[in-house]
């Protein structure tokens, strides 16, 4: 068998979840429900088929951005809220290659917000998940632009007085195909999202929420809220973005879905550098 | 007798042409082996401001903007008190300016320049014609003065076909009318600027902003991630749809981070990557430099410096961003920061970057300037080219640490897709695998990895350039060496010689070839277009001139120019 057989074999041989389990310890509290989310993308992964090293995890700053180094995946570990971007430019540069790019939600949502929008927009055939805790977990409990009105907190005493925005109907506004909600205390449902997710053409978004142990133990109580979602509409982005508007919060399942195009993968070369330069020549 | 050179300005309101008009004449000059350079001024308003273009033809090579000006054409006069400053007119001066436009207004007029009434119209014209033509004032001077250099008519014509590109038949025939009835009114005109004969060769005539975007294409740069911003716009308008003939891509990211960080991506992603900005935009990216040193990941970022800090002068010229490049960031974050020395070198350098960021695994910037970037330049493409260079990425035996600490401190980087290569690619301290970690000891381990590929980075002989001989030694770098080398013609001719040392490689500097260079000097002028003297600061900081080296450092927007050059020398 050629080598390129031999792999061709191997990727299509069963993957198991420990296959994208790297090993290293992670730094998060414990309890906390980047755990949940780390063992549902594991599995998702094994279930999606695509070998540890056709996968590429970008990350940026925050606890849940730690994620990339525990699984046995490539991926890049970047600077705060730059994950988006720096997942395009793997995605454009290798559309062979599984991209997905993971964080918070103040990194994907504050400092990123901008990326988030353009993200949605571009609608690159690539999964973003956000470990959304409510809150900034990595500086030691600050709000975030999903926290809610009245939360106390050392920076903001009796609430930051602003109202969360909803990054699902951002994603929906923005133009991405495919826009769910899932909790990282129901991994097995979280694990079929993100399944559907990767296999889904264009930009798939996940807001995962995922409670944080240290600063807001009360979300623990998250899994009385939660439930499912009502229907998922599909292709009607406006009743799509109006339903998401005004829902809980808490409805679990993918929101929407579409078929927008996205940027073509690649470009066919038409000519050869040196016939580009000959445009320059003068005094022939 | 016929001259070896001449320097034209076309002169009007935004719309008028004046640029196609420079265009043309250089165009036709080109193509029959004549050097030159077209610069180009703008006002800031971004429709129907003021647009000069400023030409010059010669026999010689042209790398620098002259003196003073032997010919004004004005289109008309609407607008021109805006950059008459800008534009260096002596009594010797001749203007050409059609009466309908008025009298010289006296921010052209306190030059001294003579005006000669020129009608900028066909007189045999029907009147639908000259309704018609009247809007190709431009052509018509542009014909004219052409002519009177000696460029034939149908060199002119053909030129004025490129200039045109793919204007309706009506335009394209209107406009060729035009130029005819122009070249035929040169006669008129009692002005002798005939021009001595070329020296034929095949030539390129291109911008400095094109010769860095051919270099990166065949450095391999196949991704370009971008965000709009003058100068350096027009870099990235022109290599888009090229990059999409050669099967790569150009994306217009939201803005300068996620600009260097879709280049980052790419590049983790194998490809050679490219990003293109001016000031406020490097400083956008700044953080992210510093990951992709931290990171270690090769991405080329071309720096056309512009007027600062802020908003500055966006549309003109400055070499303030030298700081910037080679300090700007936090933590320990050497890098390679790279200038070209003339528009033909800026081909040369900007493959040389990419092959430089490939093989350190690093990013590297390039420091151009609008000066260099926007010049139209006739150049005699050097046929040499650096040696290439790739990134490794043979995933080696044994268990993989892509932040190894061994002999050679460029570690293998695998393209994602390669089996047994996972890596994650860590901007926060790592150990040899890329875990983060807080200790000291990974820290100064890693922070020594990235200085030794530093150190032992050996530019050879493509440090810089050593030009001429002479005890006074100018030292400066980019858009200041072509001034420089014409003001040393001068004072040499005079009997005083002059070295001209240029520097290639800004960082790390490279101390001992300077120190070569710069012997039996005894007196150094470390010259540069900013207010604070960058550049000679970050040379004292390292030793790299002795503390009675003088710094004659001026701020941008006004190009140096020779005749201040040897002022000052003295
Ligand atoms: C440019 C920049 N600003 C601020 C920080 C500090 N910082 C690190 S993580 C973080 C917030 C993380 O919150 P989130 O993204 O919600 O992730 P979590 O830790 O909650 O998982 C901040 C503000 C930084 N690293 N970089
Ligand atoms: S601080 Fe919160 S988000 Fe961070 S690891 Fe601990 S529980 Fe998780």
């Amino acid at each position: 068998m050629s080598n390129a057989a031999i792999i061709d074999a191997a990727s299509a041989e069963a993957l198991d979840p420990a296959d994208f389990h790297s090993g290293a310890t992670p730094i998060w509290c414990p309890g906390c429900g980047d755990y949940g989310v780390l063992s549902a993308l594991e599995h998702a992964l094994a279930i999606n088929g695509r070998p540890p090293h056709e996968v590429v995890l970008v990350s940026g700053i925050g606890c849940s951005s730690r994620l990339p180094a525990y699984t046995s995946c490539y991926g890049f570990h970047g600077v705060h809220g730059r994950a988006l971007p720096f997942a395009a430019g793997v995605k454009l540069a290798r559309p062979d290659l599984e991209v997905i790019a993971v964080g918070g939600d103040g990194d994907g949502y504050s400092i990123g917000g901008n990326h988030f929008i353009h993200a949605c927009r571009r609608n690159l055939d690539m999964l973003y998940l956000v470990m959304d805790n409510r809150v900034y977990g990595m500086t030691k409990g600050q709000p975030s632009p999903t926290t809610e009105a009245d939360w106390d907190s050392d920076i903001a005493p009796g609430g930051l007085g602003l109202r969360p925005f909803d990054p699902l109907a951002l994603a929906i506004a923005g133009g991405a195909n495919f826009v769910a909600r899932g909790f990282s205390g129901r991994p097995q449902e979280l694990k079929d999202l993100i399944v559907e997710g990767l296999r889904w053409p264009g930009f798939a978004f996940i807001d995962v929420l995922s409670p944080c142990m240290a600063f807001r133990s009360e979300e623990f109580g998250w899994k009385e809220s939660v439930h499912p979602v009502a229907r998922t509409i599909e292709d009607d982005r406006a009743a799509a973005h109006a339903a998401v508007l005004a829902e809980d919060g808490y409805s679990l399942g993918v929101l929407f879905k579409d078929h927008r195009p996205s940027l073509p993968a690649r470009y066919v070369a038409q000519s050869s550098l040196s016939e580009i330069e000959q445009q320059f020549a003068v005094c022939r | 007798m016929a001259r070896s050179s001449l320097s034209v300005v076309f002169s009007g309101r935004g719309g008028a042409g004046a640029m196609s008009a420079g265009e043309l004449l250089l165009r036709a000059a080109a193509d029959l082996g004549y050097y030159g350079l077209m610069s180009r001024l703008f006002g800031a308003q971004v429709r129907g401001g003021e647009a000069a273009a400023l030409v010059q033809i010669s026999t010689e090579p042209v790398t620098c903007q002259p003196d003073r000006f032997d010919l004004f054409v004005a289109l008309d006069w609407e607008k021109v008190d805006q950059f008459a400053s800008e534009i260096p007119l002596d009594e010797n001066t001749v203007i050409i300016a059609d009466p309908q436009s008025g009298p010289t207004p006296q921010s052209i007029a306190r030059s001294k320049a003579k005006t000669i009434p020129f009608s900028m119209s066909n007189a045999d014209a029907t009147p639908l014609e000259r309704a018609l033509q009247s809007k190709y004032t431009n052509v018509f001077a542009a014909g004219a003065v052409a002519a009177l250099t000696g460029l034939p008519a149908d060199a002119l014509q053909s030129a004025l076909s490129a200039v045109l590109g793919g204007k309706s038949a009506t335009v394209t025939r209107a406009n060729a009318d035009t130029l005819a009835a122009g070249i035929a009114a040169a006669d008129t005109l009692d002005l002798d600027l005939r021009l001595a004969p070329p020296h034929t060769a095949p030539r390129w005539l291109l911008t400095g902003n094109q010769a860095i975007a051919i270099g990166a294409l065949r450095g391999g740069v196949r991704f370009v991630g971008c965000y709009p911003i003058t100068p350096a716009t027009d870099l990235v308008e022109w290599l888009s749809p090229e990059l999409q003939n050669l099967g790569g891509r150009l994306v217009l990211a939201e803005d300068e981070l996620a600009s260097i960080n879709m280049v980052l991506g790419a590049s983790y992603g194998g490809a050679p990557a490219m990003t293109v900005t001016s000031g406020p935009g490097l400083s956008l990216m700044v953080e992210s430099i510093g990951l992709g040193i931290a990171a270690e990941i090769p991405a080329v970022i071309v720096n056309v410096m512009r007027g600062g800090p802020s908003t500055g002068i966006p549309s003109k010229t400055e070499q303030s961003d030298i700081n910037i490049a080679i300090y700007g960031g936090h933590g320990d974050a050497p890098r390679l920061v790279l200038a070209p020395t003339s528009v033909r070198d800026c081909m040369f350098t900007g493959e040389w970057a990419v092959y430089l960021a490939e093989s350190l695994q690093t990013p590297v910037i390039v420091l151009s300037d609008q000066t260099l970037g926007q010049a139209f330049t006739v150049i005699d493409p050097k046929p040499d080219r650096p040696t290439p260079l790739a990134r490794r990425t043979t995933v080696p035996d044994g268990p993989f640490k892509r932040y190894a600490i061994a002999s050679d401190p460029v570690t293998p980087m695998p393209r994602p897709g390669t089996p047994r290569g996972q890596w994650v690619g860590e901007g926060l301290t790592h150990n040899e695998i890329g875990i983060p970690v807080g200790g000291a000891a990974a820290h100064v381990a890693q922070l020594d990895k990235r200085a030794r590929k530093f150190a032992q980075f050996d530019p050879g002989p493509l440090w810089g350039d050593v030009w001429g001989e002479g005890e006074t030694v100018i030292l400066t770098f980019g858009s200041g060496i072509g001034p420089a080398q014409e003001a040393a013609r001068r004072v040499a001719a005079a009997g005083q010689p002059v070295r001209i040392v240029s520097l290639r490689v800004l960082s790390p500097l490279p101390v001992a070839a300077l120190a070569h260079a710069l012997e039996g000097a005894r007196r150094i002028v470390v010259m540069e277009q900013n207010h604070s003297a960058q550049l000679y600061h970050h040379l004292l900081a390292h030793k790299a001139i002795p503390p009675s080296a003088e710094s004659f450092a001026r701020p941008g927007p006004l190009p140096f120019r020779p005749a201040e050059i040897v002022a000052h020398l003295g």
